[in-house]
């Protein structure tokens, strides 16, 4: 036992000895977190996203419709509108300033009502992308339908452009011979009556008071209705706290720099038994066990150490909050903390030496990384993959940590994840039993 | 309590088709200090890893107080101390810290690890540098630490694997005073090197290795006496004439050879009395005046190169 904890606390003073280290472990992570947290967070339930994605519009008909368009848009903030034209928006995309831009074509305005039930006449709006921004067009395409549908609703139903309507019906009627001529005169004494109500509401809105109001704003009394409505309801399980995607940011990244850093120290284990620091070592009364034990403890210490700093960090600054359940979460952190320990000397064991651990390492760690959801959610990532991240321990110490903040989620919750990780710890420890040499010559 | 410490017997240790150490046999008394003599990759390195437990050999057995060592953690690896070649040091960490962190393996602690960290530094003069880190010590200073640490837990034998290598002379020299001051306190010493003066000065019985083998296991007077080598008599002569007179030399009884460069004459003397008298005798009566004569007698490099046939430093 005491030279177990001889060999702890000689890591920990190495440790607090290297100021890189110190760097790598607390500050970088905590840094890049930050910067994670605000540019893919959705801190405190208002959109960071919306004063990030820029889109361009083209007015080519500059018709109320279109502006209608154009103001909904840019009265939304989730995007951040610039009005231009065309060739200096295709100029923007094709040069990757802007994901993508609309062009609503000259006659839009007059085209949208009659394109709701004439095929022929369409309105063609443009949409101009960059091929590799796909999910920004996905996201604008699917905000383009309620939006034109307000616009259309709010400054094409007027009582003018009904008549007009019904003035171009009757006289495509005259021209319809297969049609009776009972059945013309009932359509025609239909379309005549509301003629006559839309000449009552000329210069005004069709259902509401006069177009303009008295300080000049539109008039907002009708709109066209969709046939649904939604409503968003954040699923946490314990509502105590607001969702806070630093707290995913921060588990990410504290996770990335504790395995790259516990990587470097099974580095550097390799290169002590290749200066003959080994030599001395095994001249005393000291077991291969013992050794192994020792150094996984004191890097699974470090780690914690970097988690706990990361998330403290976390919790003042940006407001992250352990919803769920503290055990669990401290109960992660821990497994999280031994299991990246284990990994490290699993990789010095199998890489034999330190350029070649150091290769070896740096290949499985950002592969565990990228798939188990450090750096990207993996609902992105293509199925096959998400299927593969159920494999990798970076998934379910990630999984574990944002159950155990913004989920909210209980004790039992963690139980799951905390098993996998220690059968990833079994084996890892497993690897390095049998792997790892320390002879020194 | 038996006077044989370590016995060793018949070790082997292959590297794959490399046969390192080959049927190595020797045992140190109880106070004794020997000199491991041999160039590089003579065996020597590997041969202290097997006596320390470090590798396990493929032949024979070293037994160490009499029973032999059984497992990274059979308790007698407290009776050695490794002073091992390479500086196996914490950089980063001070002097005391390392010596503590070191103490620890042996299970030291408390009053005890402090006194005995002390004691240590102390003995290797290191003690007003306790506090520093170790990455600013010179050489000579980390050298110096290096066998304060194997002197922590006081062990009954010190194997000095090379622990001058790199040294400065002044460092050197405070090495050799602890070593012998360690001899004084009845330490047995096995000490490794391939500078055979500090053989020399520090050992009272030299064991030479060559290509994995034991080839001498003596003393030093021993190993002088029962040499092959010949003495070596330096005649300066005050005018050389025609050298027909030197094959005469090389015919006299107790001359094995005779050597002419300028007016400095190398006789090779088998018999020293007496053919040395017959040799001077011969010159006289050839007319040739002798200025001076100096004897030297054959030294431990000359015994290695005549039992190796290399030179200590040819590696």
């Amino acid at each position: 036992m005491r030279q177990l904890l001889a060999l702890i606390r000689l890591d920990l003073k190495l440790f607090l000895c290297d100021r890189r280290a110190l760097i790598m472990l607390f500050i970088v992570p905590i840094g890049l977190a930050s910067f994670m947290g605000s540019v893919f967070s959705n801190s405190g339930g208002k959109s960071s996203v919306g004063g990030g994605m820029g889109i361009l519009l083209v007015d080519q008909d500059e018709s109320a419709v279109s502006r209608g368009v154009v103001d909904a848009f840019a009265s939304d903030p989730t995007f951040r509108v610039t009005v231009t034209n065309e060739a200096a928006a295709r100029d923007m995309v094709l040069n990757g300033k802007r994901p993508l831009a609309l062009v609503l074509p000259a006659g839009f305005g007059a085209d949208a009502l009659p394109g709701l039930f004439d095929t022929n006449r369409k309105p063609v709006i443009t949409l101009l992308h960059d091929p590799s921004r796909n999910m920004e067009r996905s996201m604008v395409e699917g905000m383009l339908v309620p939006k034109v549908i307000q616009a259309v609703a709010q400054n094409g139903l007027s009582a003018d452009l009904g008549r007009d309507f019904i003035r171009r019906g009757l006289t495509n009627l005259d021209r319809a011979t297969q049609v009776g001529a009972h059945e013309q005169q009932l359509y025609r004494s239909m379309m005549e009556r509301a003629d006559e109500f839309l000449a009552t509401r000329t210069n005004r809105s069709l259902f509401g008071s006069a177009k303009g109001s008295t300080n000049g704003a539109p008039a907002k009394e009708f709109n066209l209705p969709l046939p649904f409505v939604t409503k968003a309801e954040a699923l946490v399980k314990n509502t105590k706290g607001e969702y806070n995607g630093y707290a995913h940011a921060f588990a990410g990244m504290s996770l990335q720099f504790v395995l790259m850093s516990l990587l470097e120290m099974s580095v550097g284990l390799l290169r002590e038994r290749e200066s003959g620091m080994f030599r001395r070592l095994r001249a005393a009364p000291l077991s291969r066990g013992t050794l192994l034990l020792g150094k996984g403890l004191s890097y699974a210490i470090i780690g914690l150490l970097s988690l706990g700093g990361c998330f403290a960090f976390s919790m003042v600054v940006f407001g992250v909050r352990i919803n769920g359940s503290w055990p669990g979460f401290l109960l992660c952190l821990v497994l999280t903390s031994l299991m990246s320990a284990a990994l490290g000397l699993a990789l010095a064991a199998l890489g034999r030496t330190p350029a070649g651990t150091r290769g070896i390492g740096i290949a499985v760690v950002l592969l565990l990384l990228m798939v188990g959801g450090a750096w990207v959610p993996t609902f992105i990532l293509p199925r096959w993959l998400q299927s593969a991240a159920l494999v990798t321990p970076t998934r379910w110490a990630l999984d574990s940590l944002d159950a155990m903040t913004w989920r909210g989620l209980g004790f039992e919750a963690a139980l799951g994840p905390v098993g996998v990780m220690l059968g990833f710890i079994a084996l890892f420890a497993t690897i390095t039993w049998l792997r790892f040499r320390w002879t020194a010559e | 309590m038996s006077d044989l410490l370590l016995d060793a017997q018949q070790l082997v240790k292959r590297f794959g088709p490399r046969t390192a150490v080959d049927g190595v046999s020797f045992s140190l008394r109880r106070g004794e200090a020997v000199g491991l003599l041999g160039p590089n990759g003579a065996g020597k390195t590997t041969t202290i890893s097997m006596l320390s437990g470090l590798l396990l050999p493929d032949g024979g057995e070293v037994r160490l107080g009499g029973q032999p060592i059984t497992g990274d953690t059979d308790p007698r690896k407290r009776l050695l101390g490794l002073v091992p070649q390479e500086l196996a040091l914490y950089e980063e960490l001070t002097a005391r810290d390392n010596l503590e962190f070191f103490g620890a393996l042996y299970d030291l602690a408390g009053a005890a690890l402090a006194t005995a960290a002390e004691s240590a530094l102390k003995f290797v003069g290191l003690a007003e540098r306790r506090g520093d880190k170790v990455k600013t010590f010179s050489g000579g200073m980390k050298r110096r630490l290096n066998l304060a640490v194997a002197l922590l837990h006081d062990p009954e034998l010190l194997l000095l694997d090379e622990p001058t290598v790199g040294v400065d002379p002044q460092s050197r020299n405070a090495i050799f005073d602890n070593v012998e001051e360690l001899r004084r306190r009845g330490k047995t010493i096995l000490y490794t090197t391939h500078y055979m003066e500090e053989v020399e000065r520090l050992c009272d019985r030299v064991i030479i290795m060559d290509h994995g083998r034991v080839v001498a296991d003596d003393t030093l007077s021993g190993l002088k006496q029962r040499r092959t080598h010949a003495d070596r008599v330096f005649c300066e002569l005050v005018e050389v004439r025609d050298g027909g007179w030197l094959a005469g030399l090389e015919g006299i009884a107790g001359i094995s050879r005779a050597e002419l460069a300028g007016t400095r004459l190398t006789l090779h003397v088998t018999d020293l009395h007496g053919g040395l008298s017959r040799a001077l005798e011969h010159l006289r009566r050839v007319d040739v005046v002798v200025a001076s004569v100096e004897s030297q007698s054959p030294s431990l490099e000359d015994i290695f190169l005549e039992l190796t046939g290399r030179s200590l430093r040819d590696g």
